[in-house]
């Protein structure tokens, strides 16, 4: 029997292996059909003409906090600057200083993933049987997102394209959405010289992350970890809600339907719910895993209760681990979710 | 960074072990109450900060070490810690910056999940706790203990001087140990206990050497001064010095020490001689001292000296009980000066029989002292101003 895998090599199974190989555990095997970690963040990040993080500096791959992308980008420019600015929280990386480090970790680590998609994951005795390649004690799933969300309405718009998929800007836009992507957008389409509308169907939050910075460690998680079920899934609910840092804000004129402009951008996000995940509804269903509203009842540590034990692991990391760590979409929750999974693997 | 109570309080003891153990290894007790004062201003504060403050962002830890800097120095000067200003500040300084780069980098370091646990450090939280609380402060003492000067035990019967101490060291007299011939001191940081001396030129001489410490010392028939102190900064306390039969000696003579800082003088019994205590441009405190049958004055403070005269016994002294003199500035509290007989030998009106004399541009602040069983009281003469 092997000993660990994880399931997607995207940038969440990325900081899992790094934290991993820091710990020492050797034998670790990641399946992914694509080689680049960050090949799904490049094109988001390009299609949206994303030019920093919003991350801060422990935005990054590694697995502990420091050093951050501030000493990276400060020792880079020989200057204090980034360093300032983080002890201020205004430190935000560019998307190439983070996919620089991105690449230089990826060759630094000898990160080779087998280069395939596992279909599925099957509990047996003492492990994870993986569609075929084996059965290993410890399994972490990182799929990442299940895909993009578009409002059923406009689906079939052939006006419509999402955020996230490259495209150009009509002279007039209408942004639906009210994330980092829509504001994103608003300020790219107006850049372009388009007419912009925004439809959105509450005002944006704003706020610098994702979410309350309490919750990004034990002394908020604490309490998000002792709401019962209905609580913990409101609470996440309202979390979860679209928000963006006050600086991204342009004001745009606010429409309450998509109107006749000639470009309708869907800044929509993604689509929720373990229920869009290939891998994830079976393993929810042959299982009987609880669920919450579209979300796997998890540990505190991003684990399956009903499928680890003293001999074995199951946990989720990234948008699937939110029951645990409501940022778990972000780096942040990515380390988060890999130092536990680490410990588990470690002592047992 | 987001710290539970248990974060902050593990946090901060990881933090102050450091400072802790170099205060002990500097050799100074201020040092070691600073770093005291340190932790238990940090640890109380951090169970004032904790509800609220839900998330410290970096910068926050200026005005918070500012605020603790605060409360540290109004402590130091409520308590009276010995603290050199300048030094207290490098200290609390450099501790301040090393717990920065111990919580924004180290500890992140050592601990992968440090950040995300509140700043907490793991398991058995109440060990690491006392741990990193108690062993700075035992290992502190047996720092400080091992920095103490080595121990020499001079043994009972009588040995022949003079003896001259070069060396850091600690010498302790055994019960019946006599020196004969006098004791010279020449290097700092010598303690000299539970010793008698006998004859010599001098029976104690210090020369030119900082925290000297003389406890229980005896000095019987020396030729000239009893304990003779130049350029130096001394503690005297709890001796004797027998100086009958030497009608030119003077018991205990602190002279020239302003730069080195200040001699104290405490409990300290004079019989005989010319002068019984005597001060000369120096700075210190002479304080509960018995001087009695000397032939000039009791106890005196001359030539530019500064300092305080307090809780003495003076008595059956020719000439001046206390004297201040010579531009000095003297507080001269809650003495007992009585039997003070007139000097009328050399003519001179200054020695009349005087209980307190300040005199020669000297300045007196003077309270609560017993004047009253000499011929007269107080006098002030040559521009002294007294203020009562």
């Amino acid at each position: 029997m092997q000993r660990v895998a994880i399931v997607g090599g995207g940038l969440c199974g990325f900081v899992a292996y790094l934290t991993l190989r820091r710990a020492r555990i050797e034998d670790v095997t990641v399946f992914s059909p694509a080689a680049d970690p960050a090949a799904v963040f490049r094109v988001r990040a390009a299609a949206i003409r994303q030019t920093h993080m919003r991350s801060e500096s422990d935005g990054h791959c590694l697995p502990t906090s420091f050093p951050g992308l501030a000493v990276r980008d400060a020792r880079a420019r020989r200057s204090v600057a980034p360093l300032v600015a983080s002890v201020l929280d205004r430190y935000h990386a560019s998307v190439e200083t983070f996919l620089a480090h991105v690449d230089d970790e990826r060759r630094r680590s000898g990160w080779s993933p087998v280069p395939r998609r596992v279909e599925a994951v099957r509990a047996v005795d003492g492990g994870f049987e993986l569609d075929g390649y084996g059965v290993f004690e410890h399994v972490l799933i990182a799929t990442g997102h299940p895909g993009l969300a578009v409002p059923e309405e406009l689906r079939d718009d052939p006006r419509v394209v999402h955020a996230y998929e490259p495209h150009e800007y009509a002279p007039s836009v209408c942004v639906v959405g009210a994330g980092l992507a829509a504001a994103t957008e608003w300020r790219n389409a107006s850049a372009a010289g388009a007419r912009v509308t925004s439809v959105r169907r509450r005002e944006p939050v704003q706020r610098p992350l994702n979410v309350p910075r309490p919750l990004l460690s034990k002394r908020g998680l604490a309490r998000f970890h002792r709401l019962d079920s209905s609580a913990r899934a409101a609470e996440l609910h309202d979390l979860l809600a679209p928000s963006y840092p006050r600086e991204a804000h342009v004001d745009v004129p606010v429409e309450r339907h998509v109107n006749g402009a000639d470009q309708v951008i869907a800044a929509t996000g993604f689509l929720r719910g373990f229920r869009h995940d290939a891998l994830l509804a079976p393993l929810v269903d042959e299982n009987e895993l609880p669920t919450v509203n579209g979300w796997i009842a998890l540990a505190p540590d991003a684990t399956v209760p009903r499928l680890t034990d003293g001999e074995r692991t199951l946990a989720l990391a990234g948008v699937a681990a939110q029951w645990a760590y409501p940022a778990a979409d972000t780096l942040m929750g990515a380390r988060y979710v890999a130092h536990g999974f680490a410990r588990r693997c470690r002592t047992r | 960074m987001s710290y539970t109570l248990r974060g902050r309080l593990e946090s901060r003891l990881a933090a102050l072990a450091l400072p802790v153990l170099a205060a002990a290894a500097v050799h100074q007790w201020w040092a070691l109450e600073l770093a005291g004062l340190m932790a238990a201003v940090g640890l109380a504060l951090d169970l004032v900060y904790h509800r609220p403050i839900a998330y410290q962002p970096g910068w926050a830890a200026v005005p918070l070490g500012l605020l603790e800097l605060g409360v540290v120095m109004l402590l130091v000067r409520a308590l009276g810690v010995h603290a050199p200003l300048r030094w207290a500040i490098v200290f609390y300084g450099a501790a301040w910056v090393w717990g920065q780069v111990l919580s924004h980098a180290l500890l992140p370091l050592w601990r992968q999940s440090w950040a995300e646990d509140g700043g907490e450090l793991g398991a058995r939280p109440t060990l690491l706790a006392a741990v990193a609380l108690v062993l700075p402060f035992v290992g502190g003492g047996a720092v400080y203990r091992h920095n103490l000067p080595p121990l020499v035990r001079l043994g009972a019967g009588i040995h022949q001087g003079p003896l001259v101490i070069d060396r850091r060291v600690r010498l302790v007299g055994a019960a019946g140990a006599v020196v004969r011939g006098g004791i010279v001191i020449r290097h700092r940081d010598v303690t000299l206990s539970h010793v008698r001396v006998v004859g010599g030129e001098y029976g104690i001489s210090v020369l030119g050497v900082r925290n000297v410490t003389l406890d229980h010392v005896t000095v019987v028939r020396a030729r000239l001064d009893g304990i003779h102190i130049r350029h130096a900064s001394v503690r005297v306390h709890d001796c004797t010095v027998d100086m009958r039969g030497v009608p030119q000696g003077q018991g205990i003579d602190v002279s020239y020490g302003l730069i080195q800082g200040e001699n104290v003088v405490d409990r300290c019994t004079v019989i005989g001689g010319r002068d019984g205590i005597v001060m000369h441009g120096s700075m210190g405190m002479l304080t509960h001292n018995r001087v009695t049958a000397t032939t000039m004055t009791g106890i005196s403070m001359v030539e530019m000296s500064m300092g305080s005269v307090a809780h003495n016994t003076v008595s059956r002294v020719r000439g001046i009980g206390i004297l201040c003199g010579d531009h000095s500035m003297c507080e001269i509290e809650r003495n007992t000066v009585a039997g003070t007989r007139r000097d009328d030998a050399g003519g001179n009106k200054m020695r009349a029989g005087f209980g307190l004399e300040v005199e020669f541009e000297s300045e007196a602040h003077v309270s609560r002292n017993d004047l009253r069983a000499n011929p007269r009281p107080l006098g002030v003469f040559l521009g002294a101003t007294v203020d009562p």
